[in-house]
């Protein structure tokens, strides 16, 4: 199985996450996903790739540190996290986070909790491709 | 040596990913943070954060190691 925790170039599977969670444990009665995407338009421009850069050893340190924090802060069961780098198209998937617990209000607050924290906290940096250039996003709605 | 890193939108705006700082006995954070920004004052405009050794510094008076290796970066923007 792959680590619950990864930085990579490669698309990943939501599926294959969502089962991997649950052979974790037979308790877990909630499993709330955020699978974060590329948008192809954004501030009012066509965006035709995104590219992503990561201090590679201290974000996945941050990842993992975020991981063991939801579960604390949450009590999950279990909690995975993909982020993708390099450069990817409209439509591609770019990050998925999966949180399990015994119930659903937990998974879920953990789910946007997770998120909102590697926002914050992680170091990945967005840049988007234009027709009319190159920029770096540095804002997180 | 202590070796800093850029990513991103500052290493953009520096044009380069590494640049080293000679160590002296008792150098802090922010003394490598001053000679780096005087040398990229465009680049220093849009930094927010620090870390030393792959973790993130608050205090900018952190007394650094030898081959320490510390990062100044730009407001994230992952996800």
């Amino acid at each position: 199985m792959n680590p619950a925790v990864r930085i990579q170039l490669e698309d990943f599977s939501m599926d294959e996450e969502v089962s991997a969670i649950k052979t974790s444990s037979m308790r877990m009665g909630g499993i709330a996903t955020f699978l974060g995407c590329a948008r192809d338009f954004s501030e009012g421009r066509e965006v035709s790739e995104i590219s992503f850069e990561a201090y590679g050893s201290m974000a996945l340190s941050e990842l993992i540190r975020l991981r063991s924090d939801a579960i604390e802060k949450f009590g999950l069961l279990d909690a995975r996290i993909v982020h993708r780098i390099g450069t990817v198209k409209g439509g591609d998937n770019i990050v998925l986070i999966v949180a399990g617990a015994e119930h659903r209000a937990p998974a879920l607050e953990a789910c946007r909790w997770m998120i909102d924290e590697l926002k914050q906290r992680v170091p990945i940096w967005k840049k988007e491709i234009t027709p009319q250039g190159e920029s770096w996003v540095t804002s997180h709605p | 040596m202590i070796k800093v890193l850029f990513f991103g939108p500052v290493a953009s705006r520096t044009g380069i990913h590494q640049a080293t700082v000679a160590f002296r006995s008792g150098i802090r954070l922010q003394d490598v943070r001053d000679e780096l920004a005087a040398q990229y004052p465009r680049a220093f405009e849009i930094v927010c954060f620090a870390a030393a050794n792959g973790e993130h510094v608050r205090d900018m008076l952190l007394p650094l190691a030898d081959n320490s290796e510390v990062a100044f970066m730009a407001k994230f923007s992952g996800g």
